[in-house]
């Protein structure tokens, strides 16, 4: 229990030293951006390679370029969603509320994603497979994981007290991580109309180069973009805590407020 | 047959939806770094720094 | 033991305790999550006429024929998993992806004497992309013929560009040119 004991201490201590907001605060500005602008070149170069310079596909001619949106945004709900779990831990095991701030801010982008990969898998299932929706493995575990990302976003504003709001979405999200491994093995497990995966860690890509390059560009693109949002609404919510820690302050000095912060609600003892 | 009305509305309605998250993003950081700069300033005449 | 190890000892076992009464629960609906039936499973266990079930499998090559039964189109075809076939018939049109060889997920009922009547019919496309060009040199080549199975393994094509592979097409047509 000894060597337990001081490796969950000194993983808390690593995390703390970025719970500091004031710090989390100068490394995101710095990081910012190196996250915006790669992410926009990134993606702006992938789309158009997808669109008008990857070959069609010798079945699907041209609806195969609605993989290069398509893939990325599944691959994303999916990472997401494991962003959202480790936060869930940090929170229920560490306390740590910078967790709690970024598993508020990632909800929302997580579940816009999902909807993404869901909505644009619907636009490629109809012309190919003949079909918007059928309720195989694949597709309903991710409709699952789209209304986890709902219910997390929905329990963690649920409460008058944000710390409750906190502690009941952390154990939603963390439970919800069962659904990830149930999506990527959903078309191994059961026979599915979606197909099996056509990039594993195991075997070569069964797919042409010249597609699988623009496919590579988008997802790093859309990743960075996702993290440049991510990172960027979390500033935004570091700072309006501040915002709000310093009108209470004043507030409880007997000062004139100047106007209430608007809509979210974190205590302001948690990262101020 | 073409499927280009899907091929239009899967890269549209991705593309629209980067740009919403994105700039509410950024006006959402603006709006913050304003209003905090405005409230800090007499905050640290008062209290000290913060930061 | 401090509150916090606790904590995450206690996150770890509801973890493990809720992944694995997930497991059991799935596997216990295994046949209820399966999308599609072969057609061994339905000739080996044929089910009740009025029920619709979900048939999937290859179209068999050579077993396409195409009719018109008053203004409708009637396709029959042969859908077999490599161990029992089973004959589909089908009014309506086909979806693009439909030809020989491609795997499709027929849904509709099975009469006793062994013929299904798809109300509907899914294409469903495998996991591999490459060029029409690619797809035409490895056929050419006699590398592969779609309507007998799956690509060969990618990393004999996936490299090959649809210039190389359209040289090739062009290539023997010179010579014979010349």
């Amino acid at each position: 229990m000894n060597a337990t004991h001081s490796l969950v201490a000194r993983t808390g201590t690593f995390f703390h030293r970025y719970a500091n907001p004031g710090r989390f605060l100068r490394l995101g500005a710095r990081l910012q951006p190196w996250l915006t602008w790669p992410a926009l070149m990134l993606s702006v170069t992938g789309i158009i390679w997808g669109l008008f310079f990857s070959p069609a596909d010798w079945q699907q001619g041209d609806s195969v370029r609605i993989m290069y949106v398509h893939v990325p945004a599944a691959w994303l709900a999916s990472s997401g969603y494991a962003g959202l779990a480790v936060c869930s831990l940090l929170s229920l095991v560490w306390r740590h509320p910078l967790a709690d701030l970024a598993a508020v801010e990632i909800g929302p982008v997580g579940a816009a994603i999902t909807a993404v990969c869901l909505a644009t898998g619907s636009l490629w299932g109809k012309p190919m497979w003949g079909t918007w929706w059928v309720w195989d493995a694949r597709l309903t575990s991710v409709l699952v994981l789209f209304f986890l990302y709902l219910g997390h976003i929905a329990l963690i504003r649920a409460f008058d007290e944000p710390q409750r709001g906190y502690r009941a979405a952390a154990i939603l999200g963390l439970a919800g991580a069962i659904d990830l491994p149930i999506i990527k093995f959903s078309v191994q497990w059961w026979n599915t109309l979606h197909q099996p995966d056509s990039i594993t860690l195991t075997g070569a890509p069964t797919m042409s180069t010249a597609m699988l390059w623009p496919l590579l560009v988008c997802t790093l693109g859309f990743t960075l973009g996702f993290a440049a949002i991510v990172v960027a609404r979390l500033r935004a919510a570091v700072m309006e805590s501040r915002i709000r820690a310093a009108l209470s302050a004043r507030r409880g000095r007997g000062g004139t407020v100047a106007g209430d912060a608007h809509g979210r609600d974190v205590p302001d003892g948690a990262v101020a | 047959m073409t499927h280009l009305p899907y091929i239009a509305a899967a890269y549209g309605m991705t593309i629209s939806l980067a740009v919403l998250l994105g700039t509410n993003a950024a006006l959402r950081l603006r709006r913050a770094r304003a209003r905090l700069a405005t409230i800090d300033r007499p905050a640290r005449t008062g209290r000290g720094t913060e930061r | 033991m401090t509150r916090k190890s606790r904590r995450l000892w206690l996150a770890c076992a509801c973890l493990i305790g809720l992944g694995s009464a997930t497991a059991l629960t799935l596997s216990a609906f295994s046949s209820n999550i399966v999308f599609f039936m072969a057609p061994s499973q339905i000739r080996a266990k044929p089910p009740a006429p009025d029920r619709t079930v979900r048939l999937g499998g290859m179209v068999v090559a050579g077993s396409v024929r195409r009719q018109t039964v008053g203004d409708t189109p009637v396709a029959l075809f042969d859908v077999t998993d490599g161990q029992a076939a089973v004959t589909v018939r089908y009014e309506g049109i086909l979806p693009d992806l439909f030809r020989e060889g491609q795997s499709v997920v027929a849904i509709g009922t099975a009469s006793p004497d062994g013929a299904f009547r798809a109300s509907e019919v899914l294409a469903k496309h495998d996991e591999t992309y490459m060029p029409k060009e690619v797809a035409e040199a490895l056929r050419r080549s006699g590398k592969w013929d779609p309507r007998y199975g799956k690509a060969p393994d990618a990393a004999s094509w996936d490299t090959m560009t649809v210039r190389n592979a359209r040289k090739d097409a062009a290539g023997p047509q010179q010579q014979h040119g010349s």
